[in-house]
């Protein structure tokens, strides 16, 4: 139990802000026209 | 789920991560686009040929792969650790979906949602612990249940289990009822919504509070419609929010009757439980509302949501076993089935209510 204590919210934590990261990496390569338009 | 597998694996470096990612995620890009592929197949051939011929979204057509796939062959062990990051490209593709909403659209849907997430919390908790207590389960399991299905699946669950000191046993059973529900929202709620000539926003908002996961809650509206995806992942995002909170009332009620620890700082705990993408989303609003991005680039900002989605459904198909959730009992099952369907119901009723007297 008490690993799990500690480790949950640090993974969480982890996986969110990496997702975010990449996401505003994304949105700022978009914005200043870094790479090409994204097509569907 | 994603987390646990990536973190079981332990690479040595974080070259050696990369690489371990790189078979599973090839192959979620490949689901994914061979589901994209089915769709586009069958609409050029059906509208060729003049028949009529419901589309059927990329969505489902992944789902049915990566099930295919998990429940034949299985997913080998070198897939593994990729496959599990579609928990990761989830949050991202909620972050980029952002950009679609203008603020003001989201602190009005997200004002709803809100509150109708606080009435269908409480009598979610209270109808799930009245039903585990019919069927006798051990306290802590009906807890996790309770948490699991009233406000956002596993990471509920997995967010909970530590902070009430609740059994590895009692976390797996309630995560298996958790997924196999989830997994029948995904074909049943789409069925109902369009027997019922619910509106995008109103399906989305239905989906978005009642569907407990976020992957399956951003399928089960993307099935429905584009508008009622976005819609039910903006539902789904104000509940998660909450997220910090209950499981904060849990924790402090279990230590209360001392089974588990003590909370001490209160602030820290929800920031620590506080599902951080939420902000990137609003921030990514905030961004498209201030105009910082031109439409074209809005444009590629939904394309490249749409892209980490595609990702994700994949995913949620290659990581649900149908032996695995079967092997689990019959009662925890049953509690999650009726209080889902409970959910379900309350949640209609409040979607229908909203529609009616807050103009979705």
């Amino acid at each position: 139990m008490p690993e799990s204590k500690s480790a949950t919210p640090t993974r969480g934590f982890s996986l969110d802000l990496y997702a975010v990261s990449l996401a505003f990496a994304l949105a700022l390569l978009v914005r200043f026209n870094l790479i090409p338009p994204i097509k569907w | 789920m994603a987390t646990a597998a990536v973190s079981a694996s332990r690479p040595t470096s974080l070259g050696t991560k990369i690489v371990a990612l790189i078979p599973g995620l090839l192959l979620l890009a490949a689901v994914g686009y061979a589901g994209k592929l089915i769709e586009q197949s069958i609409a050029v051939y059906t509208k060729s040929h003049h028949i009529t011929f419901p589309n059927i979204e990329y969505v489902l057509w992944a789902i049915v792969i990566g099930l295919f796939i998990a429940n034949t062959t299985g997913i080998p062990r070198v897939f593994q650790t990729g496959v599990a990051t579609y928990e990761f490209w989830l949050k991202a593709g909620i972050v980029l979906l952002g950009s679609r909403f203008l603020l003001g659209d989201v602190l009005h849907l997200g004002g709803i949602s809100l509150l109708l997430v606080a009435v269908a919390l409480t009598l979610s908790l209270t109808f799930m612990h009245l039903l585990g207590r019919a069927f006798r389960l051990k306290p802590k399991l009906t807890s996790l249940l309770a948490i699991g299905s009233a406000i956002c699946g596993v990471s509920a669950i997995i967010a909970a289990k530590p902070s009430i000191d609740a059994d590895d046993e009692d976390a797996s059973y309630a995560i298996a009822a958790i997924l196999a529900l989830g997994a029948i929202s995904l074909f049943t709620f789409p069925l109902i919504g369009h027997s019922l000539h619910l509106s995008d926003k109103a399906y989305g908002l239905w989906a978005g509070l009642a569907v407990d996961n976020t992957a399956e809650a951003t399928a089960a509206g993307a099935l429905y419609s584009d508008a009622a995806g976005k819609v039910a992942v903006l539902a789904k995002t104000t509940r998660n929010a909450l997220i910090g909170f209950v499981v904060l009332a849990y924790a402090i009620y279990w230590a209360s009757r001392g089974e588990a620890q003590a909370v001490g700082n209160k602030a820290a705990f929800l920031w620590r439980k506080f599902p951080k993408f939420v902000l990137g989303f609003l921030l990514i609003s905030l961004l498209a509302t201030l105009s910082f991005f031109t439409k074209p680039q809005l444009t590629s900002l939904a394309n490249l949501s749409r892209w980490a989605f595609l990702l994700t459904f994949a995913g949620v198909g290659l990581r649900t076993n149908l032996r695995d959730l079967g092997k689990q009992g019959w009662r925890p099952f049953a509690v999650g089935a009726i209080g889902e369907v409970f959910i379900a119901l309350i949640t209609l009723g409040l979607v229908y209510g909203a529609d009616r007297f807050l103009h979705l």
